[in-house]
């Protein structure tokens, strides 16, 4: 999947690959801070930075105020003099708070003084439903960002990719927000030692096949593949695509894959309507690959409604493996 | 300048043939339709016959793989001298065998679209009143992969019948017309024996020893003859059967047939000598057709209709298997393609095949069959259209269909208006009389 060597078997969860890099970017680069609300003492609302400010000290792993925008705030600014500052967000929801400072201030400054600076600000947005949580605590609003130019935004999907992402967005010299699906960070995977790169913009091909294309996102990879090795034993034969960086989104794995295949389902966890799947489709509608193209486009979203308490409603409302199963086999059955 | 002996094209997919046998051996004459070689592609072993009169040399070996459109012999007139191969054979092993001259001749035998505004126009009224509901005037639903295709291809997405949801055309549908398109006329038109030789004479009936009451007509289907009935007979012996047989098949003579109204005419007067003033009707396929159309005429004298897998209720028909069975001349090709005839091939038994091959061992019956072929299903279609009829007869009618028919469609069954019976088997193909001759002959027996 990434461009290094690989020397062994090595498993991490996924919350432990983000720290692993987050430690090696800070091993390395004394320019690297990190930034939030209970990020030190406590050790992340999720665990995730976990006992770095025991290795870094308080300077760099700094403890914010609870006022997102003042903490997105000044990381913006840290970023600006230089340092490499990764912000979290205690959960992706509050970055509603700090959207003066993501959306007017770290997308803009680099356009508006011509070059003269850049913003090489990290910002970190746990997200998803599947805790409990409810409405305001487990949304999935990737597309409000990955609607901002100048802003990249990347949702890894494995533990690999969430390390390879964070210390590409750290080489990056631009504002990279990393949307971490909180249901992923305990998921287990291989993850080599040392420093790599994951490269934005690049999707992942991480199971070939010719029927029908999945362009999936974050949890929503993991359901596809699921469906897809079902599905399979059926003799549908699904390709899905990890699409991990939603802005800048790349476009030529996804409209070769539906060259191929002729079929395509998005499925992303956020609201449907105007979603990362809606850009996907459009994208795939209005290129040659159109041509290509043997059934209409299929999305598979969440609902129109903020995500419920109950258990049972907040699996309703965003995709799961039968329905992925569902339209799939609509869909390569040509009853779509 | 010797003449070039191509590897045809026979089917879509088809990129290159291997040469299986030669008929005819190095340095020795041969004329033009006679079996040359045989060729196998992944659906059938086929001959290819001499394109011209000639003395045949530079053969490709048995067993090589010769991309279509490249030749594969050379053959050379009288005293025309023998030199050099005139160039290599392309795809095989040597460096010069990829050079870019070999593929031209490929572009050059593509099938070009055939002539065929009218099947188009026929087809193309099945598309509105099918009961994919699409109405009458509404633009043609299609895919945009189907369309590509269909505009790559030169195909009128308006002439399919299209198998996605409200009749929207797909991909499949469009390479579905394409390989009917291609097998139907450059087979049964390349490999038509060079003279089909007409004769004339009124057709061959035969009538059962015994049976007492109203006597049942039967009328077999294409490229078969009147001793197909034999299963079905054994349970209706108690009426005097009469055969039928159709123009260019058993022994009937090889009449000119220029349309599906002209064999319903020959019938027709064949059916009038008879006489009758009552009698049950049995058609198979195409016989079924030529059943129904009589029915439409002669509707007094009919006690009952029977139409086993009829032709004449949609346009669809399995093209490759009609041209299949004309041109084989040898059991061998022929097997391969009885067998899409019936759901279960161990029917087709070797000495089946060889039977039924010997009953088509004439060169001028299956050059009569090809140009019946020609004039009934241009392209792979049914150039007839009976479902009026079938909606105006009275006589009681009942329609034995195969849901496993790879020669007709057998959801074509479903255009019978409520009034007449339906009997559909399931694991049955394209001849219920004799893979379920049980059945229909009980159903047969319980109305004659």
């Amino acid at each position: 999947m990434n461009a290094h060597s690989k020397t062994d078997i090595r498993e991490l969860s996924y919350a432990e690959a983000i720290r692993e890099a987050m430690d090696i970017a800070m091993a390395n680069d004394e320019r690297v801070i990190l930034m939030g609300e209970d990020i030190g003492v406590y050790g992340g609302a999720f665990g995730v930075t976990g006992d770095l400010i025991e290795k870094y000290g308080p300077d760099r792993v700094m403890d914010t105020p609870i006022s997102e925008l003042g903490g997105a705030g000044v990381a913006v600014g840290a970023a600006l003099t230089g340092l490499r500052p990764i912000f979290e967000f205690q959960f992706s929801d509050f970055a509603t708070l700090g959207m003066e400072q993501i959306v007017n201030q770290a997308a803009k400054i680099r356009y508006m003084l011509g070059g003269a600076v850049s913003v090489p600000v990290v910002m970190r947005f746990p997200a998803g439903s599947g805790t409990g949580a409810a409405a305001q605590h487990s949304q999935s609003l990737e597309a409000w960002t990955a609607h901002v130019p100048g802003l990249k935004v990347v949702q890894p999907a494995t533990p690999e990719d969430a390390k390879g992402l964070l210390l590409a967005a750290l080489e990056d010299p631009d504002p990279v927000m990393i949307y971490e699906h909180k249901i992923l960070y305990k998921m287990k995977g291989h993850v080599p030692e040392g420093h790599y790169t994951t490269p934005i913009g690049k999707a992942a091909i991480v199971r070939e096949g010719k029927d029908l294309t999945i362009v999936a996102t974050a949890i929503m990879v993991h359901k596809a593949l699921e469906a897809a090795e079902k599905l399979a034993a059926e003799g549908i034969d699904v390709e899905v695509i990890d699409l991990r960086t939603v802005r800048p989104m790349d476009r030529e794995t996804v409209l070769a894959s539906v060259r191929k295949t002729g079929r395509l389902i998005c499925v992303y966890e956020g609201v449907k309507t105007l979603g990362v799947g809606a850009e996907v489709s459009a994208m795939v509608a209005e290129s040659d690959a159109f041509d290509f193209l043997d059934a209409p486009i299929v999305r598979l979203g969440g609902a129109e409604c903020p995500i419920p308490y109950n258990p049972e409603l907040e699996k309703a409302v965003v995709p799961q493996v039968p329905g992925i199963i569902d339209a799939a086999r609509n869909l390569a059955k040509g009853r779509i | 300048m010797p003449v070039e002996v191509i590897m045809p094209k026979v089917d879509m997919d088809m990129a290159s043939g291997k040469v299986m046998s030669w008929h005819i051996a190095e340095g020795e004459a041969v004329s033009k339709g006679e079996p040359l070689f045989d060729i196998e592609t992944d659906k059938a072993a086929m001959e290819v016959e001499a394109p011209a009169d000639g003395i045949l040399h530079h053969m490709a070996p048995e067993g090589a793989e010769i991309p279509i459109g490249t030749p594969c012999a050379w053959l050379y007139a009288e005293g025309e001298e023998v030199g050099e191969q005139p160039k290599p054979f392309a795809g095989m092993g040597g460096d010069t065998a990829r050079s870019s001259d070999a593929k031209e001749p490929a572009e050059e035998t593509r099938v070009e679209p055939p002539e065929a505004a009218e099947t188009e126009t026929h087809a193309a009224e099945t598309a509105r009143t099918d009961e994919t509901g699409a109405a009458d005037g509404e633009r043609t639903r299609a895919t945009p992969a189907a369309r590509a295709l269909a505009k790559e291809e030169d195909i009128d997405l308006s002439s399919l019948t299209g198998s996605g949801p409200r009749g929207r055309v797909q991909a499949e549908d469009v390479r579905q017309a394409i390989k009917a398109r291609a097998s139907s006329p450059s087979v049964m038109q390349a490999s038509a024996p060079a003279v089909f030789r007409p004769e004339t004479g009124s057709l061959s009936v035969t009538r059962s020893k015994g049976g007492t009451g109203t006597p049942v007509v039967l009328i077999h289907g294409f490229a078969s003859d009147s001793v197909s009935w034999a299963p079905l007979e054994a349970h209706i012996r108690h009426r005097p059967l009469i055969r039928i047989d159709l123009p260019a098949h058993g022994k009937s003579p090889k009449l000119r047939i220029d349309s599906f109204a002209d064999l319903v005419k020959t019938v027709r007067r064949a059916f009038d000598d008879l006489d009758l003033s009552e009698a049950h009707l049995v058609g198979h396929s195409l016989g079924g057709a030529v059943c129904l159309a009589l029915a439409d005429t002669r509707s007094k004298s009919l006690s009952s209709l029977t139409l086993i897998a009829p032709a004449g209720l949609g346009p669809d028909i399995n093209g490759d298997a009609l041209a299949g069975i004309c041109r084989a001349s040898r059991a061998e090709s022929l097997g391969p393609w009885l067998r899409s005839l019936v759901a279960n091939e161990d029917i087709v038994t070797d000495s089946y095949t060889r039977l039924a091959m010997a009953a088509r061992s004439e060169p001028n019956l299956r050059a009569a069959q090809i140009a019946l072929a020609d004039a009934l299903f241009p392209d792979g279609v049914q150039a007839f259209d009976l479902r009026a009829a079938l909606e105006r007869i009275d006589t009681p009618t009942r329609v034995i269909w195969g849901r496993k028919d790879a020669i007709i469609p057998w959801k074509h069954a479903l255009r019978a208006p409520g009034k007449m019976a339906l009997h559909l088997f399931d694991d049955v193909g394209h001849m219920p009389q004799l893979e379920a001759a049980d059945e229909v002959g009980k159903i047969i027996h319980s109305i004659v």
